[in-house]
């Protein structure tokens, strides 16, 4: 408890000095940071290179991403017919042009399906995402500009219109009826926001959006929603009011910056898949090292063709925000965000939790070992992981 | 929400399909809802329609195979109330007063008719009437032939924007329209 407490000052320290030490918050942090007064979303900012070193710059450069945000979700979940039109020529909905804003507006609809599908079941067992956020999107909150922007839920959200049919009986008496089999009620599964309202996740909706928009080479991909829940998540529960309101737009950011690290948005890029840069070399890489700290257990590994594919690339592309519950990956992220080599240390962090389970994988035939790593085993403490995993690196 | 307005195939009996021009416009995943003034006449037709759009409401024209369909229907979208009807049954066949008179009766916000193959949009009372005309331009008692045509609305919480397709010497035209309601 007294190293902790000394730790906390020295983190405190560092973080108040004008300019920000960030090898030595890099180190402090490596042994997973402090959650107090919001430190750990400020440290993460830090880390993830969102906020520079130099404090007097922070407030300009804070409001010059916001805006950019801002920006860009008004440029971008706009209704088409409501942007300045040059051309004369008129858009129709049913316009396959491909210059045709509502032949793009289809087209991000695909995407928008899935991201719609992934981020409605992000940390199930977490109320927080279905929860409404205090700060909704402007855009969206204002009855006004309700007609030029339109939330990305109800966008894709299929429905059935509401239908009485109009009968005449023999005395001339007309009554309405209608299907209640045909028409159900908006189900109640994820009941939703009255208008004005948005739940936390579809904030992340936002999120993956916008960056699936400006990014269209690597689109979205199943599985970066696990990755944006919780930074979203630490830096909307900031204390600090301020930081809060603009939890969304610093997430956006951070989250780029994430998988602008080196080696970690290629992951999720199939044309890269079988490169040097993609998955499978890192997956290959993963079981080199384990060949090369544990023959026995790879042996077993190889012998009964347990491919990497089978759990290591979850692990590795979703930074293994699927393995561990909630507050052991905050803590887990930590340490990698806190390493200068974040992928690198990903790897030695995989590769320890296989040789942690060295006994098991041993005795073990190919679906209780596959069971093993799919699901896997939450009596292991996380910094037991981190520190095996450390110890892999300094050999 | 996109909600298209069709109706007046009859096919086979007058027509032997859709425009190949509109078969091209109209691809799945764009329209959400269809609502359709009857007279389609075969089943064939129907499940054409169900390619396009999950949610499909038919009335029931004079030419229609299918009894099921009721002859008038009222839809909600949002705080709109439409109302659907074939218009064979109002006489005179596509008289304004009648039409109105029909609108008052089953208190809607838009009126939509079809029957006389002659596409109309007119506003009266700060109620919308739409008839989208005949989707394969198939004759009809009073005419010879008629122009192919049909509609599709863009609901917005308190205007509808409605788009014209027709097909007029053999080119695709495309009118834009707004109506908001007071």
């Amino acid at each position: 408890m007294e190293k902790y407490k000394a730790r906390l000052e020295e983190i405190k320290s560092i973080l108040n000095q004008d300019s920000i030490d960030v090898n030595k918050l890099r180190k402090l942090s490596s042994f997973s940071c402090p959650n107090e007064g919001g430190l750990r979303s400020l440290i993460w900012k830090i880390l993830l290179n969102y906020l520079p070193s130099d404090r007097k710059k922070w407030p300009e450069l804070l409001k010059r991403r916001r805006n950019e945000y801002r920006d860009f979700v008004r440029d971008m979940i706009i209704r088409p017919g409501y942007k300045e039109n040059e051309n004369c020529e008129l858009d129709h909905p049913l316009n396959s042009n491909p210059s045709s804003e509502w032949s793009s507006y289809f087209k991000d609809n695909e995407v928008l399906v899935q991201i719609d599908k992934d981020v409605r079941r992000l940390c199930p067992d977490l109320f927080f995402f279905q929860k409404p956020t205090e700060f909704p999107c402007e855009e969206i909150k204002n009855a006004a500009d309700a007609e030029r922007y339109q939330s990305l839920r109800k966008r894709v959200a299929t429905t059935q219109l509401k239908a009485d049919e109009v009968c005449k009986n023999r005395l001339g008496i007309t009554n309405f009826k209608s299907d209640p089999k045909k028409f159900k009620e908006e189900q109640n599964e994820y009941s939703y926001l009255p208008i004005g309202q948005e739940a936390h996740w579809e904030i992340v909706e936002r999120i993956l959006f916008i960056y699936a928009k400006l990014n269209p080479g690597c689109s979205y991909v199943q599985g970066m929603n696990e990755v944006v829940g919780p930074i979203y998540f630490i830096f909307a529960n900031d204390p600090d009011i301020e930081w809060r309101r603009h939890a969304e737009a610093d997430c956006f950011f951070c989250f780029n910056n994430l998988m602008g690290l080196e080696g970690v948005r290629e992951n999720f890029e199939l044309v890269l898949d079988n490169t040097q840069l993609g998955i499978a070399s890192n997956m290959k890489k993963l079981y080199d090292m384990v060949k090369a700290n544990d023959v026995a257990v790879y042996n077993v590994l190889e012998k009964q063709s347990l491919k990497p594919e089978f759990f290591a690339f979850r692990w590795i592309t979703l930074l293994l925000s699927q393995e561990f519950k909630l507050p052991e990956v905050i803590s887990l992220w930590d340490v990698l965000f806190s390493d200068s080599k974040t992928l690198d240390f990903l790897i030695h962090v995989c590769c320890a939790m296989i040789l942690i389970q060295r006994d098991q994988l041993l005795s073990g035939d190919f679906s209780s070992n596959i069971k093993t790593l799919q699901n896997y085993p939450n009596n292991v403490d996380i910094m037991h992981i981190v520190d095996k995993a450390k110890h892999l690196r300094k050999k | 929400m996109l909600v298209l307005v069709i109706g007046d195939f009859h096919i086979p009996y007058r027509s032997h399909g859709l425009p190949k021009r509109f078969k091209n416009l109209l691809v799945p995943g764009r329209i959400q809802h269809i609502l359709s003034t009857g007279n389609l006449c075969n089943k064939e037709t129907f499940d054409y329609l169900k390619t396009l759009a999950n949610d499909v409401h038919v009335v029931r024209g004079d030419f229609d195979d299918n009894i099921e369909f009721p002859e008038q229907k009222i839809v909600t979208v949002g705080q709109f109330r439409i109302g659907l009807t074939h218009g064979h049954q109002i006489v005179p066949w596509g008289d304004k007063e009648s039409l109105t008179m029909l609108q008052r009766q089953l208190d809607v916000d838009v009126l939509i008719t079809g029957h006389t193959h002659q596409f109309e949009v007119f506003e009266e009372d700060n109620k919308f009437f739409i008839n989208p005309g005949s989707a394969t331009g198939a004759f009809s008692p009073l005419k010879h032939s008629s122009t192919p045509s049909f509609v599709l609305m863009d609901i917005q919480t308190s205007t509808i924007t409605i788009y014209i397709y027709r097909i007029i010497d053999n080119d695709l035209k495309v009118e834009k329209m707004e109506y908001s309601k007071k």
